[in-house]
Order: structure tokens, then sequence, then C-alpha cells
């Protein structure tokens, strides 16, 4: 059931399970943890009430027991351990929202969620958003150096975004490609706080992100190269003081 | 770039170039300059951030050094075997009789076509002119270009033509008798038909879509003319429009597909909100000039068929048989083109003798009587005889790489995952 086109892919550690989007049948795929070979999903979500719309990536919400699945303008919230045709719980959808929905990011902790925005923007949402709302922070304009956001990811203790930004669609190999972080807390037209990219790293078009905040590793995958890349990054993955 | 008129195009070529200039050039002049003007500036771009820049080499990097062996086209006639590599981004050349000893780590092609000029990234697959012998090859999800490339055609290159073709365009063929060009597109699932010299942003002769046509993820595409057939390999992902294809283009095809190389060039189609289906993988058989929402004549499809992930597909007219590379189950399936429903193939080559391993491409050569299959798991071009069946060696071999070594497969890795209970990194493709 899996497609030649998955552009995302997250673990659930607390209930050990892998989901994955297929967007051309519709729906979301969730295996078990360490499945193999041409193993079957245990639980698949598809189906009119869905509302899905050529889902391409995911996150999830452990904590909250939530999957966060952007569309075409909207995001759609389900049960973690939805299945079958269910409604979503909920759905940001509407003007006011700016939402494009290409892809998305959870903060448990904080209670948000980061997702794309028009042109070329990042919106950090409340994490019960719900219908026509407008987003806490938007990032976005010449100061961000966005071109393109692929694959979303949340480091929460440090309440800071990961991105991958690939360039430009259709050039081959395009300027302004990097790894860029915010914090959640960002707004209006600012730089990141980090990024990776230059000569050294070696990336070209880096189309995904995974962290390990364990061994204070992000994952980084390249197109142009066809390859996996980890960068070991302790700056990076230094906790915030919770807020009061 | 804009696409607009053929031929010719104005660009803006900016950046790193020092001047701005505005030059009227041939549209794969244009390609090439404005692809050298990307890379350029890609090179010199300094990004600004507030806590700092990590330029730092990886700890670690996960990378298959070897080729991806995505499609194969064979010419017997000009000694021409045609590979694209969708990992190293290459189109290869290797001569029919090629054959890799045990030993040697691999054969180097005759002729390599690739890099930034080529406008080639994710091929997938490959024709040959047969009275011209330039080679035709579709990328699929990252560059919506499909670029031909004289017989002559070699290293980074400019192709001598483009056409602009929607996003995910995979399986493509040709009707050399009405000089027509046959390509698939996995979704929105598609079969478009072209004028066969068609470039630029040419808009197609005709296309075939719609819920009555059950194409589903369509890949392979192969013609017979013979009995004027059309045949496609489907993956079974289907989307449901509740009739024929919507569209939602409002302008011309040629001003919607030329409008920008930064936009998705994905056909644009409203499906009916919510639907979505897995159904079992098929060959479907069509009239060959079925176009709109028109049903398949037959569809091959059930658990006796064996499909998985049916990639390409080629016919032997003469023998009335449809070959199929069946990537998923490590095979090649043949059945007949009269062949209906839930059926079992007529063979199948599968087993450890046969080296097939996730065969992706696949070309007859009529001539000699021999089966060419372009395997992505073990980046070797294995060679049977027409006729074979069952767990057979092949007649000869041509490897990209080591005969030890296993293809990693890694093509277009759009997504990352860690699974923190295994330590392990996820990387779908």
């Amino acid at each position: 059931m899996l497609s030649r086109t998955m552009h995302d892919i997250r673990y659930n550690p607390v209930d050990d399970e892998v989901l994955v989007p297929n967007p051309f049948s519709n729906a979301i795929l969730i295996f078990r943890g360490g499945a193999s070979g041409q193993e079957a999903p245990i639980r698949i979500i598809q189906g009119p009430n869905t509302e899905l719309n050529s889902p391409d990536r995911l996150d999830i919400d452990v904590v909250h027991r939530e999957i966060f699945v952007p569309g075409r303008g909207n995001v759609l919230v389900f049960p973690l351990d939805g299945d079958g045709d269910v409604r979503p719980k909920r759905v940001i959808r509407g003007p006011d929202t700016q939402v494009d929905g290409t892809s998305i990011a959870v903060d448990p902790l904080h209670n948000l969620f980061a997702t794309t925005g028009r042109d070329r923007a990042i919106l950090i949402f409340d994490r019960m958003a719900n219908g026509n709302v407008k987003p806490l922070h938007v990032i976005r304009g010449p100061n961000t150096q966005i071109d393109r956001i692929n694959q979303m990811a949340i480091y929460p203790e440090g309440k800071l975004l990961v991105v991958a930004m690939p360039g430009v669609q259709g050039s081959m190999e395009p300027p302004r490609v990097f790894v860029g972080m915010w914090s959640l807390d960002d707004d209006g037209d600012i730089a990141p706080k980090w990024t990776i990219t230059g000569k050294q790293t070696g990336l070209k078009k880096p189309f995904a992100v995974a962290l390990n905040p364990e061994h204070k590793e992000i994952y980084v995958t390249d197109m142009r190269l066809n390859g996996v890349m980890t960068f070991f990054v302790p700056e990076v993955f230094k906790p915030v003081p919770p807020a009061k | 770039m804009n696409l607009k008129g053929k031929g010719s195009r104005l660009i803006v070529a900016s950046g790193l170039l020092a001047a701005t200039a505005l030059i009227w050039l041939s549209g794969n002049q244009a390609a090439a300059l404005a692809q050298k003007a990307r890379s350029a500036i890609a090179e010199a771009f300094q990004v600004r951030t507030r806590a700092g820049n990590l330029d730092k080499k990886p700890t670690r990097y996960i990378k298959d050094p070897n080729p991806a062996w995505s499609s194969i086209a064979v010419n017997a006639e000009n000694n021409m075997v045609v590979m694209t590599d969708e990992n190293l981004f290459r189109i290869v050349e290797y001569g029919r009789l090629d054959n890799t000893p045990p030993a040697a780590r691999l054969t180097e092609p005759k002729r390599i076509i690739g890099g930034d000029q080529t406008r080639t990234e994710m091929l997938c697959g490959a024709y040959i002119d047969p009275r011209t012998l330039d080679v035709y090859v579709t990328n699929n999800d990252t560059q919506d270009w499909m670029p031909v490339f004289s017989r002559n055609a070699k290293g980074n290159v400019a192709p001598d033509r483009l056409l602009a073709t929607p996003h995910r365009t995979w399986g493509i063929t040709a009707d050399e008798t009405r000089q027509e060009l046959y390509v698939t597109v996995q979704f929105p699932s598609a079969v478009i038909v072209y004028r066969k010299t068609a470039a630029n942003n040419e808009a197609p002769l005709r296309t075939l879509e719609g819920d009555a046509t059950e194409l589903a993820d369509p890949h392979g595409i192969a013609l017979d003319v013979k009995n004027d057939l059309l045949i496609t390999t489907n993956h079974g992902h289907r989307r449901f429009y509740g009739g024929a294809a919507v569209s939602t283009i409002t302008e011309t095809w040629e001003e919607w597909i030329g409008k920008s190389t930064a936009d998705l060039n994905s056909l644009p189609r409203r499906y009916l909100p919510g639907l979505g289906k897995f159904e079992m993988p098929s060959i479907n058989i069509y009239a060959r000039n079925a176009s709109g929402n028109t049903p398949p004549l037959r569809v091959i499809k059930g658990p006796k068929t064996q499909l998985n992930w049916p990639s390409h597909v080629a016919v032997h007219e003469e023998r009335g048989e449809i070959f199929v590379a069946n990537d998923a189950e490590d095979s090649i399936l043949v059945f007949r083109t009269s062949d209906s429903g839930d059926v079992a193939p007529t063979r199948v080559i599968k087993g450890a003798k046969t080296r097939v391993k996730n065969p992706t491409g696949l070309s007859l050569d009529v001539k000699n009587g021999e089966l060419w299959v372009a395997n992505m798991g073990n980046f070797a071009a294995t060679v049977y005889p027409i006729t074979a069946n069952g767990d057979v060696a092949p007649l000869r071999m041509i490897r990209g790489g080591p005969a030890d070594q296993v293809g990693l497969m890694i093509g277009n890795p759009g997504a990352v995952g860690y699974d923190s209970k295994r330590q392990q990194i996820l990387v779908p493709n």
C-alpha cells in the first residue's frame, strides 16, 4: 500500500508505530514499529469523512494523541488511534489562517504547531486552533531567505523549529538551500537563528529533516545526492527555560 | 523561465553573471545558461543567521556510489543499450554484447550523459527513436521535462530538445507509424499523447483520464500496433472524479505548463473530496487511440496475476505476449495480450539464478530474441532468451557496480524519520 511517492514518515515511540501518508490513495497508513517487507498496515485512515486531499506530510503529538495533516489550504487533526473513515477532530481552514499546508510539525510541550503559509511563510498556531483562526506568529519576508519548505521537525525542549529548504522548485542545483531553524517565538521578517549549509556540509538540495535530541543529531536527506547525512550539532539542542 | 514561443525565448540572466542581460537564445541554450547562473548563485550563497551557520562535515553519510537502473531501451540494429540511472542521474549506453566478467568490478559505459546542464534528474523512462537514434527520457517528480538527446550527445550537455511534461510523468513509448509519443502520469492518473516531435510547452494531442479508465497510478506503457492496443501497468492507487476528469486549468495548456518552473506543474485536477482507494495492481488494455474517460477493453488484475508494483512493460506482437517488470516481487511476468481478469502469468522469471532484483526496466530485442531487464536492486542489466521461464541464469549481464553489493535504492528521499526505540533512521523514497 506504499506508493513510490512518500514525503513524510514519523515514528510514534509511545505505541511503537510508524505513520506514512499516501497521497495517491488519499490515506494515512499506520504500521507496526519495526515493520519489514510487505507487511500490511495495522490501521488506515481513509474515506470521504476524513476530508483528506492528497496528504503529503504529517506530524504526530504523542502527548495529546493526535495526528496533524496539512492539506490544500487546511490542517486536519485526527485522533492518534484513528482508523478507517474518521472525521477530523479539528479543521484549521479559512482566509484568516493563511495556511497553504505543505508541511507541519507539532510542539506538544508548548501547545503549538508550525505549518506553511502563503508567500513562503511559516505560521505558528496554538495547538488547539480550530476553524478560521489567525496564526499566533507569521515568519515571512526576505530576511527569512525561504524559497521552499519541505519537511519540518520541532525540538520541543528548545522551542525550536527545524526546516528543510531545498530551494526553488525545478532548479537542479538551486541557490539558497539550507536547513533553517527558528524559535517558535519568532515573528515577522526574521533571519533563521541557526542554519546548516555551506561547502563543508556538501548539501545540494536538502529535502527532509529528523531530530535525535538524545544524540544531538539532525538527519538530513538530500535529493540531489540521493543520500542521508547526519550532523552532530550540540549547539542547537539547548533547552529553553520553561515559561512561568 | 518562460517557455512561451517555440524555438526561442526571452530570458533574464542575472546574479553573479556580473551584468543583467536580455538575450534571445534557443530553448536549450537558455536552459543551460539559466542553470549555470543558478549554480553560480548557489555556490556564492551566504546565508544570514542570528546565532550562526553550522558549515561542518556530516559525521555520517549514507550514499550508494553505484547506479540504480530505472529503465532500459534497446536498439539491436545499432548495438545500443541505453539505461537511465536514478541514483547518479545519468543516461548510459552500453553495447548489446557487453558482458561483465564475474571478477570485474563493473563495465564502463560507451557513453554517459549527465550533469546539471542535461535537465535530467529522477530519470525513469527511456525510448530510442529507431530512425534518428535520439534518446528520449522522462524525469519523474523533480524535473518536469522530457529531454531528448541526439546520438552524439555526451557528457554534461544541454538536451537537443525539451518538452514540458506534467509533474510525475513516468513511462514512455512511441507510435512510429503515426509519429505519436505516449507518456504515463502517475498522479493525477493519466496517459498523455503528444506529437512525437513536440517541444517546449506544446499541448498534447489527447489525454486518457477519468474514473472509467480505471487508471490507478499508471507506470509502464507499451503499444501493440499490430492489434491496435495501448497497454499500461498500474500500482493500484486511485482517486475519483465522479466521472470524467475535472480539470481546473483556466488558461490554455501552453500558458499553464509554461508558466514557471518554480511551480509544481502537476496536472491541475479536482477530485471528489476525501475519496481514495487501494486497488490490486493491474495491467489495463485500451484501444490504441483511446482518449477521454474511456474504459479499458480488458484488465488483468487479481491475486493470481502476482502483480506487485508492476513497472515498465513491453509487448512482443508476434508472440502475442506482454512482459512486465514486477518490481516488488523480484520477477518478470509474461501474459498473453488476450488475457483478462484474474489470470496467472504464462511464465514467471524469478529466483536466485536469474539475478532479478527489484526490476524496474524492461525491453525486448525482437531481432535477436532476447529480453533485457534493468534491475534497480543490484545495478545489473540481465539478458534472457525471449522464451525464458523459471529460475534461469541470464545469458549475459552488464553490471554497473560490484557483484557482492546490493543497491541501497535511495531515490528522491523526500522524508526522513527516526525510530528512537531501535535507533534506526527511516527513509521513504
